[in-house]
């Protein structure tokens, strides 16, 4: 909502700047902010239009001589509105305006030219650019423009909550300010006209169908109206808020609306051929053309105006054409009514119309003001538009809006507020907001005004005085109560931890858009959750993983010539397992991948260690190594259905608790993948938290030394190194604390199908210090029965 | 005790013949041999034992003992440099270092864990709660009635009729609210969703951090002072910061909290608060004639973006490595 600061000026007497108002509106809840940027109009001044002469070489370039205030310079002007005589917005030479366009001092077709004549386009006003601005004539040449801007033109932009209808008016944000600042407000006269006889109950019949969707509808009559082009001083109040001037009927319209925040709607009588107006909801089928010429098809969530047949109007959203006002128009029928605010949010909803009528409508109008906009505009009609009023009125006020009295208590406002705000301060605020206050013992008995339908309760009386005392007033309390929750302080407690280990290892976090296309989803077979209004085609289902997102990423920076990539994220994703809400199933998971280099070679170090199952698997131990999570299983698991290739399950105590494995090839081709093959891993993460939570104990030291021998099998080709270790460690005798594999040879020499596996293994006791006689029966032992399960030769 | 001084002049002269250390393989040889060579000094003293008193012997090959390990260590390390760079003449020190891979943390995870560590250490649990939930729990409850224009402010997702992507956190408040009775302080961190055309300030979705405390007495002051020890932990001690009034459905009287950008020369918003609304309370049957509470709720996304300068929200959710390798 823009508002004047002038028009606002003539309603209260204030001697603030522009600025000054902004932030007072701001900190009373009507957010504010200079509705022009003038941060680039410094250098602009006002000048006079001395001289025209038309330039000898070009038709349609003028030569104008203009006064800034000391000297008269020329300057060619191609504008066709320019006249001698009027106050210009003048940037001369060096002035850089909106856009970096600077002024130069140049030579057009010939002629000299120093400076420029503006537009409202080139100084930020509106998108106007078929003319210069033509500024007030008592304008003084050599005034800084934003001077003139700020004193004639200075308006604010309000950004109205939608609590607070009223203040889609000059006079409610009046009306807000002076209730601040404590002092008067001046409003034009919404005075009743008097009469003896109602004429025109007679000229027209008004009937409604539910009282429920339009509780007050008054009508008026003006006849004889010379609907014409309107008086300056009502073009430039609309201006002034950012609006064009239609012609005097309609801007008186627009007046009031602006003014109070009345919407009117003015019918010409002549085209209501029945004399009858009978309002109603609309029938399917239904249709009418509205004011912009455009045809819109009605259902029963609309409310009519019709002539008792057809409708002339959609109510309080948008005339009809067959009834509009044109130049030939006379007799005008003055609509002002208070509609239910529902069903005309529903309506402007169906149709996908917002107008300003309807903006305030479906907010809450003020059922009293009806009336007051109705003399308003009958009195405007007449002193502007030659109108001749024909007496009476109709008002159908059959269901009459209530507001009741509202009890504040002193206890409560002071719980609520924290301080205890004077008794004539809880008064005058009120009071000065239209409230009619009485004050009981710790108590005060409120009545608001018609046009706040927001304060209802207690709650927001409370709401109203604090506003008015000022947020700013209410001391901050330090005094800080204690602890009051026994449970779990926070249930992601570990994960801090978790992705420092990560990072740590050099995996870098990604967050991704949780929303996914149906074809990226459709990569997994998990029944995804689907929007019903998608943003996009791109993102119309939930996603049901990570990888999809860490794929994206990875190939993302890839493109951009990162090559080498370690991701991981944390967080939600979905699955419809069963209809409805309670099917839908969140699950809270930890995943991520590697592609390329985990180390590349360099000048240190011809090696380098690619990307690998066994890099993740490494990860995966180091990150358990350093959780704390002992009994660690990698089982391969052959189903393929979360998007892993060789998978295996990642099991602790026996439960599974993730898997780590190659990205699917599934992906390359729905997600147009440029990248190689990654490796990843998927955890559940509610689980993996739950066990990092798990606090681990202390065991004593080992004092004595420990004995290392050296074992190598040559043994086939196909068995897995995991399987021979596991045989070892169950034949360790409590005295083998760690067995490992450090290398693997294969040579014809010792068979083509062989390997030659060496094992270092490393017994230790608690109890003593190991000699030969103890280790060796176990080695022996060890020796015995790998060779028996493997077939396996000590080499 | 003689040996105790051989001991002393054979390590001062090591120091001195390994400084320098020799850099040819001929010299390193010939300085091991000297002194850890089969017939070297080290050997020598030992021999030397035997001449020892025997209750000084524990004491001397103590000390011959760590002068051995000293001049074994002195060697194992030197020769055990980077093949490379030995062989060279001189060690080149202005080669970069060995390179470490390195992770980093999102500037959101960063921010959101601040957030949480801040208003932990005053007393808040931390909650969770679901992403899509329905239209009670995001709306209803919180006193948007069906026809309430605040709708328009948050465009929605939808699943079915009946429900949604969370517009805001403050379903969790409700959920809350409803499992347990008051007193209750908790903030719910988390992802919640618009239905906002994508640009450089807004995106499908951000994550939110709200917070709720209900007790007997809970006033508007003590939200000022909360969120004030907020904003001066989470922007610094000299931030300025205001309180104007605003409105939520939720929340009676509500507040948006500005800080100062002396940058930008202008108030910045940074979140949204106020007292619980009555109806609220009501909704999860909570007599408000004896509780009161605040509420408040911040993106993370904006916090983060105010704190280190970033002015494109897509930013964070590109995955962008030049982007995240700055944090």
């Amino acid at each position: 909502m823009r508002i004047s600061i002038n028009w606002l000026k003539e309603f209260i007497n204030i001697s603030l700047t522009n600025e000054e108002i902004s932030d007072k509106l701001t900190m009373l809840g009507l957010e504010s902010e200079a509705a022009y940027n003038t941060s680039s109009l410094g250098n602009i001044v006002i000048g006079e239009i001395k001289d025209i002469i038309k330039h000898p070489n070009a038709d349609k370039l003028n030569l104008c001589k203009v006064y800034d205030g000391k000297n008269t310079l020329p300057v060619v002007c191609g504008a066709p509105n320019v006249k001698v005589g009027q106050k210009i917005a003048f940037a001369p030479v060096g002035s850089i305006l909106p856009g970096n366009f600077k002024i130069n001092k140049a030579k057009i077709r010939g002629e000299v030219s120093q400076g420029m004549i503006c537009s409202e386009k080139e100084v930020n006003i509106s998108d106007e650019h078929d003319g210069i601005m033509v500024l007030d004539v008592d304008a003084t040449p050599g005034d800084t423009f934003i001077n003139y801007l700020n004193n004639n033109l200075g308006a604010l932009e309000l950004d109205i909550t939608p609590n607070r209808p009223d203040c889609f008016s000059h006079l409610g944000v009046a009306r807000d300010l002076a209730a601040k600042l404590n002092i008067d407000i001046h409003t034009p006269s919404y005075d009743k006209k008097s009469f003896s006889k109602n004429i025109v109950k007679d000229m027209i019949n008004i009937s409604l169908e539910d009282p429920e969707d339009c509780p007050r509808y008054i009508a008026g009559i003006v006849k004889d109206v010379n609907v014409g082009p309107s008086p300056d001083w009502l073009k430039r109040k609309l201006e002034s808020t950012g609006q064009r001037s239609i012609n005097n009927v309609v801007d008186i319209s627009n007046l009031v609306l602006l003014e109070m925040g009345q919407p009117s709607h003015i019918f010409d009588y002549d085209k209501i051929d029945s004399k009858q107006i009978l309002i109603r909801r609309a029938n399917k089928n239904e249709k009418i053309k509205t004011l912009d010429e455009e045809t819109r098809f009605l259902s029963a969530a609309e409310l009519l105006i019709t002539n008792g047949k057809k409708p002339i109007a959609i109510a309080g959203i948008m005339g009809g054409l067959s009834t509009s006002v044109n130049d030939k128009s006379s007799t005008l029928l003055i609509e002002c009514a208070y509609f239910n605010p529902p069903v005309i949010r529903k309506g402007a909803k169906n149709l996908g119309m917002l107008t300003e009528a309807s903006k305030r409508f479906e907010r809450g109008a003020d059922p009293d003001g009806t009336e007051k906009a109705m003399w308003r505009i009958i009195q405007l009609l007449e002193d502007v538009a030659n109108g001749v009023w024909i007496p009476g009125i109709v008002d159908l006020y059959p269901k009459k809006i209530k507001q009741d009295s509202i009890k504040l208590r002193r206890l409560k406002l002071d719980i609520l507020s924290g301080c205890k705000i004077p008794d004539e301060a809880v008064k005058e605020s009120l009071t000065n907001l239209g409230c009619t206050v009485k004050k009981n013992d710790g108590e005060w008995i409120c009545k608001p005004p018609s046009w706040r339908p927001d304060i209802k309760r207690e709650v927001d009386l409370i709401e109203e005085v604090v506003r008015l005392y000022g947020y700013d007033n209410i001391p901050s309390n330090l005094n800080y109560q204690g602890i009051m929750n026994d449970g779990i302080i926070d249930p992601h407690r570990s994960l801090s931890k978790i992705i420092n280990i990560l990072t740590g290892f050099g995996f870098n976090q990604i967050f991704s858009n949780s929303l996914q296309s149906s074809r990226k989803i459709s990569a997994l077979n998990f029944k995804s959750v689907k929007m019903l209004n998608p943003l996009s085609d791109k993102m119309s289902e939930m996603r049901t993983s990570l990888f999809q997102g860490l794929l994206d990423t990875a190939n993302f920076n890839f493109k951009n010539g990162n090559h080498d990539m370690m991701l991981f994220e944390w967080g939600n994703v979905f699955e419809q397992e069963a209809d409805g809400l309670e099917g839908i199933k969140e699950k809270l998971y930890l995943s991520g991948l590697a592609h390329g280099f985990y180390l590349k070679s360099s000048v240190h170090s011809d090696e380098s260690l690619p990307a690998s199952f066994h890099l993740i698997k490494g990860i995966v131990g180091a990150l358990f190594s350093r959780l704390k999570i002992n009994d660690i299983n990698y089982d391969k698991f052959e189903d393929i259905s979360i998007g892993l290739e060789d998978t295996h399950t990642v099991k602790v105590d026996s439960e599974i608790i993730g898997y780590i494995g190659k990205l699917s090839s599934k992906f390359d081709n729905l997600l147009n993948l440029a990248i190689g093959e990654s490796y990843g891993f998927q955890f559940d993460l509610i689980q993996l938290m739950k066990l990092a939570d798990i606090k681990n104990e202390y065991k004593p030291v080992v004092v004595y030394p420990s004995m290392i021998r050296d074992l190598n099998f040559v043994l086939d080709e196909t068995i897995p190194v995991g399987e021979i270790i596991h045989v070892i460690n169950k034949n360790g005798k409590n005295i083998l604390i760690d067995s490992e594999p450090v290398s693997i040879f294969r040579d014809s020499s010792i068979g083509d199908n062989n390997k030659a596996v060496a094992i270092n293994l490393i017994f230790q006791s608690s109890k003593k210090t190991l000699e030969d006689k103890d280790v060796n029966p176990v080695i022996n032992e060890i020796i015995r029965v790998v060779s028996k399960k493997f077939s396996a030769k000590l080499r | 005790m003689k040996l105790k001084e051989s001991i002393e002049s054979v390590r001062n002269q090591f120091r001195t013949d390994s400084d320098p250390f020799p850099s040819d393989e001929a010299s390193l040889n010939s300085l091991r041999i000297k002194y850890i060579g089969r017939k070297g000094l080290i050997a020598g003293l030992f021999s030397g034992m035997s001449d020892v008193l025997p209750k000084d012997r524990p004491l001397a090959g103590q000390l011959l003992n760590e002068l051995k390990i000293e001049i074994n260590s002195f060697f194992y390390e030197k020769s055990n440099v980077s093949k490379k760079i030995l062989t060279k003449e001189n060690t080149d020190t202005s080669l970069p270092g060995i390179n470490i891979p390195t992770g980093h943390i999102h500037p959101l995870q960063q921010t959101l864990d601040q957030i949480k560590s801040i208003f932990s250490d005053v007393g808040f649990s931390i909650a969770y709660g679901p992403e899509i939930d329905d239209d009670f729990h995001n709306f209803g409850a919180l006193n948007f009635p069906p026809e309430h224009p605040a709708r328009d402010m948050q465009d929605t997702f939808f699943i079915d009729p009946e429900t949604v992507l969370r517009t805001h956190t403050s379903n969790v408040q409700i959920h809350l609210m409803e499992d347990q009775d008051p007193p209750l302080r908790y903030i719910v961190p988390g992802r919640v969703y618009r239905n906002e055309a994508i640009s450089y300030k807004s995106y499908c979705l951000f994550n939110q951090v709200e917070g709720i405390y209900v007790d007997k007495k809970v006033s508007f002051s003590d939200l000022k002072s909360m969120l004030e020890y907020f904003v001066k932990r989470m922007f610094g001690d000299n931030t300025k910061m205001r309180f104007r009034p605003s409105f939520f459905p939720f929340t009676e009287p509500s507040a948006e909290v500005d800080i100062w950008s002396e940058k930008r020369k202008e108030w910045l918003e940074i979140l949204g608060c106020g007292m619980v609304d009555p109806e609220v309370f009501k909704s999860v049957n909570i007599d408000s004639n004896i509780w009161h509470g605040y509420a408040f709720g911040m993106g993370v996304e904006r916090i983060c973006m105010l704190k280190y300068g970033i002015d494109d929200i897509r930013l964070f959710y590109q995955g962008d490595m030049r982007f995240l390798e700055q944090f």
